[in-house]
């Protein structure tokens, strides 16, 4: 049964090797699957800047198998968009201490069928409302927004798509509801499950006060 | 086709405000027909692709065709032939219908759909295909004489087509529950692991069910993709890209 673990930085810890896996996986679906050259490491690891103790990974996990992940970033620090996707916002950068940045999407090849994105996208606003986080911004291939869409997502592009990779890309503002997470959890006909929060004591993982 | 004395991200950004306000199909076309004005394109069409066995009719979601046209196409079943909806099939990208590539020699209905649509001024066109999660497919293609059809312009065009598609599902699907050939998720796990070569036993054992179940789910699929056996609705599923694998 596949459940969405929290990991952050009380707790990272506890998830050595679930986090060894989802960096792999990481290399694997961006650089190998996407082409995201840019990324490529020999190490086979994708890590980048923002995996610091300021990262939120909402992990997929069956039977001990990271099966798909996603990472949430504060948008008061310097942050992908602000730093390497700047350009593809037409007016201000949204940024404060209720919106979070959300990147590294995926979901392992043989599970792309759908229930597994519903749960992760039910997941992230799971995790979103019980954070009091109001809204995350993502740079998505334009291909990716009716998969959002349909999963009962409300996003607001922030410009005009621009090729990245060599593919049409936005960068969209999104607003984390209740409705929105049980659309999710409906489309993947899903029962509501709760997020794993091993070691984290309670809400309150995201760093509101990141400066 | 510089200067038509508009900016067309501008018009984008407030067209995909104004959707939000729509509550009817009607406002949808309208909305649609005012903004796509503005780039030359006359007509245009949002349409799941269908089925083996469904009929086009059914699947179109909204249009703003010439009457004559639509009845022509759904009379001659066009959407079997159309290089258009092929492509729409095989690629995520938007694309002009001059890119949609056929065989005029070895597929003269393929051309004959191309001839006809341009007498009823949809000489050229753009396409922008969707594949939604769980196999949902559809487009929306527009049309014309005179595009302002170009590197600059396309972009907007692609984030409009992105967003009048999204209010028009909203609209008529609100439940937001996609079209799949009617497959339940059981059906389509059981697919995809046929489909990576394991036995009905061994995906049991993975779904945490029995052999004789998948079994059952499999045939349920078999029925609704009018396949023969397990071999012909992998290939059918695939094909129509409600599995991936």
């Amino acid at each position: 049964m596949t459940a969405i673990h929290v990991v952050g930085r009380s707790n990272r810890h506890l998830y050595g090797d679930a986090l060894e896996q989802w960096f792999r996986l990481r290399h694997a679906v961006f650089v190998g699957e996407r082409g995201w050259t840019a990324l490529a490491r020999p190490d086979g690891r994708d890590i980048d800047s923002y995996d610091d103790e300021h990262a939120i990974y909402l992990l997929a996990i069956d039977a001990g198998r990271v099966v798909g992940g996603q990472r949430l970033y504060p948008t008061l620090r310097p942050h992908m968009i602000s730093e390497v996707f700047p350009h593809l916002v037409a007016r201000d950068i949204p940024a404060g201490p209720t919106v979070f940045e959300w990147t590294r999407y995926f979901v392992v090849k043989e599970r792309r069928m759908g229930r597994t994105d519903c749960r992760l996208l039910a997941a992230l606003q799971a995790f979103c409302l019980e954070e009091g986080i109001t809204h995350v911004t993502a740079v998505v291939e334009m291909w990716w927004l009716p998969r959002w869409q349909q999963a009962g997502f409300r996003a607001k592009p922030l410009g005009l798509p621009q090729p990245v990779e060599g593919q049409p890309t936005v960068a969209a503002l999104i607003e984390i509801s209740e409705e929105s997470r049980s659309a999710a959890l409906r489309v993947g006909g899903l029962r509501p499950s709760s997020l794993v929060r091993h070691g984290t004591g309670s809400p309150q993982e995201a760093d509101h006060a990141a400066a | 086709m510089t200067g038509r004395g508009f900016d067309h991200a501008d018009e984008a950004f407030a067209f995909i405000e104004k959707l939000d306000a729509i509550a009817d199909s009607e406002g949808v076309v309208d909305a649609m027909a005012s903004s796509l004005a503005r780039f030359g394109f006359e007509n245009f069409i949002i349409t799941g692709l269908p089925h083996p066995r469904e009929r086009f009719e059914y699947v179109v979601v909204l249009r703003s065709w010439p009457e004559g046209w639509f009845e022509i196409y759904a009379r001659e079943d066009y959407v079997r032939v159309d290089p258009v909806i092929r492509l729409c099939r095989n690629t995520v990208q938007p694309f002009e219908w001059t890119e949609a590539p056929y065989d005029a020699e070895q597929e003269p209905r393929a051309a004959e759909v191309m001839r006809r649509a341009a007498d009823f001024r949809m000489a050229r066109g753009f396409c922008l295909p969707i594949h939604g999660l769980q196999g949902y497919e559809a487009c929306l293609s527009m049309s014309g004489i005179d595009l302002d059809l170009t590197a600059r312009t396309k972009p907007a065009l692609h984030l409009m087509a992105m967003y009048a598609f999204e209010r028009a599902r909203q609209i008529l699907q609100p439940g937001g529950l996609p079209r799949s050939a009617g497959l339940t998720p059981r059906e389509r796990e059981t697919l995809t692991w046929a489909a990576l070569g394991k036995s009905a036993a061994d995906t049991g054992e993975i779904l945490g069910i029995t052999e004789r179940t998948v079994t059952a789910h499999v045939a349920s699929a078999c029925q609704k993709l009018g396949a023969a056996n397990k071999t012909q609705a992998v290939a059918r599923a695939v094909q129509h890209r409600l599995i991936a694998i």
